[in-house]
């Protein structure tokens, strides 16, 4: 049985009934094909799973709808015979329903992508887009997100309904996204897919199968967004290369203990080469068209790690300069932290910090542990110890938690002139 | 499985009615496949799956038919299976280990079919 059966019909199935009955009973779909998946947990360990569980799990959730809706249509009726002029509710037209139409998976799979491209609304925060996403097309409850995401409850509550509004205010969803905004919408979907991708990559939660969790969605995601045919873009291949690079490396990224583990201590044959073969090919694929992005250079500076044979034979240089070029296309303080990173193995410490001398802070990088970390580092190493320990420090007191402060401390303790406080 | 040393147990799924809050697919996956395991493991024990018992029932007594089959209203006997074992202890330790028990309102008993 596929692992994530239940998960995975859920997002589809979600989009395909609610671009029947319109986005408004958004609310109304999503109860159903719980309720669907619900009977399914009743029912499949007697009677075995159905040939089709997707046809199935349809055919449950839209005879609870039709129902739903012909009791409500039910009361409406009575009540204006009664005389009760309450404005009542649009409800749509449940008669019309019918079996899994011909081409059903097809029509599934369609659905599910219109439906992302909908939610990846331009007037929504990329955060309450990603809410959004994990909840109504992949399948995770509120109370999971906020802990993937390390959000409140109240504030992962508040993104998804904000997001449920707007949708319902766009009617995006039942009409069609002509092909200009879906084009518009692309470089939308690319940053939602790419933070999910992220918040599992770089997160520091301390089990490993929830972040690998993340990953693989995003990675779901990209795939069957490059099959599409919105998605016939060498970016999108681009982004689903860098993705399969970054997750073939991400298992030797923490110790039996849940420690990060730096790049340089990994353990390089552990690296998954089934899936850094795949993230090649696809690179490849992706080299195509005038357009260079940002997850064209990102991806490239994977490989380059990826098929380094160990840390001192990376090819430094060409990373420093992949950089450099990112920083130009979409200049980002942690590109520079890279650069200067990538510098410092090139050439020596010195280099690096001459990088990030001529650097302009903004106010949110300012408090970040990354900058202080990367110039604690080169501090210590270029010989200025007392910059050093003056980075360190607030560096280790900016660190987000204990896992990331035990990495950083572990780090810094390979100095001598650390002094822990 | 049949073997002479084991007994036939009866076991009733009891839940306290409504409640608590429906799981995401997430979670109901992870239930599925727990389910999945345990049917594995204990195939040798488990005769019967049995199924789900419908709120459609009736109690008859000798003075009158009464709707519904509860007894009492707080709990809802919600299904029931036959599992094989060679003692009741063993029969327990089965259903300690399946993944209907971890859900905080469920109780289940289980009744030795007496043969004799």
């Amino acid at each position: 049985m596929n692992q994530h059966l239940f998960r995975h019909e859920y997002g589809p199935l979600v989009a395909l009934l609610t671009r029947r009955l319109g986005v408004g009973h958004l609310a109304a779909v999503e109860d159903a094909v719980q309720d669907a998946l619900l009977k399914a947990l009743e029912h499949w360990p007697h009677s075995g799973e159905p040939e089709v569980p997707s046809a199935w799990l349809y055919r449950v959730a839209e005879r609870r709808l039709v129902s739903e809706f012909r009791a409500q249509r039910r009361r409406q009726q009575l009540l204006e015979t009664l005389g009760a002029g309450e404005a009542s509710e649009v409800l749509p037209d449940v008669e019309a329903f019918a079996d899994p139409p011909i081409g059903f998976g097809g029509e599934l799979t369609d659905a599910f992508l219109k439906m992302l491209f909908a939610s990846c609304h331009p007037d929504l925060p990329v955060h309450s887009q990603l809410v959004f996403t994990l909840k109504s097309l992949c399948g995770f409850s509120i109370a999971e997100i906020a802990a993937r995401l390390f959000m409140s409850e109240a504030n992962a509550y508040k993104r998804f309904s904000r997001a449920r509004q707007q949708l319902r205010l766009d009617a995006d969803l039942s009409g069609q996204l002509n092909d200009a905004e879906t084009e518009r919408r692309l470089e939308q979907v690319h940053k939602v897919i790419y933070l999910m991708f992220t918040e599992g990559y770089l997160s520091s939660h301390p089990d490993l199968a929830i972040r690998k969790d993340l990953c693989d969605e995003a990675i779901r995601l990209g795939h069957l967004l490059v099959e599409s045919r919105a998605g016939q873009h060498p970016e999108s291949r681009a982004l689903l290369a860098l993705m399969y690079l970054h997750r073939a490396r991400l298992t030797t990224r923490q110790d039996h203990d849940g420690a990060l583990v730096l790049l340089e201590h990994q353990q390089r044959n552990d690296w998954d080469w089934g899936l850094i073969v795949t993230g090649l090919a696809l690179l490849n694929q992706a080299a195509e068209g005038e357009q260079l992005s940002r997850f064209h250079i990102e991806a490239g500076i994977a490989a380059e790690h990826c098929m380094a044979s160990s840390f001192e034979q990376t090819r430094w240089e060409r990373i420093a300069s992949s950089y450099e070029l990112l920083e130009r296309l979409a200049p980002s303080p942690m590109y520079r932290l890279g650069r200067a990173l990538a510098l410092a193995e090139h050439q020596d410490a010195e280099a690096g910090l001459a990088v990030l001398s001529t650097m302009v802070l903004p106010g949110w990088f300012e408090c970040s542990y990354y900058w202080y970390a990367v110039k604690a580092d080169l501090c210590f190493r270029s010989g200025h110890m007392d910059d050093g320990n003056g980075s360190a420090g607030k560096a280790l007191s900016a660190a987000p938690n204990q896992h990331i402060r035990s990495a950083l401390k572990r780090r810094f303790r390979r100095y001598q002139d650390f002094t822990d406080t | 499985m049949n073997d002479q040393t084991s007994n036939k147990y009866l076991c009733m799924l009891r839940s306290e009615s409504g409640g608590c809050e429906k799981p995401s697919p997430s979670e109901m996956e992870a239930m599925y496949a727990r389910f999945a395991d345990w049917q594995q493991k204990y195939a040798d024990n488990i005769l019967d799956m049995g199924g789900k018992l419908s709120q459609q029932g009736a109690v008859v007594r000798h003075d009158a038919v009464a709707d519904g089959p509860f007894v009492e209203i707080k709990e809802i006997l919600g299904g029931y299976m036959m599992l094989s074992a060679a003692s009741l202890e063993e029969a327990i330790a089965v259903i300690q280990a399946s993944p209907m028990v971890a859900n905080p309102g469920t109780s289940i008993e289980i009744r030795e079919i007496s043969t004799q």
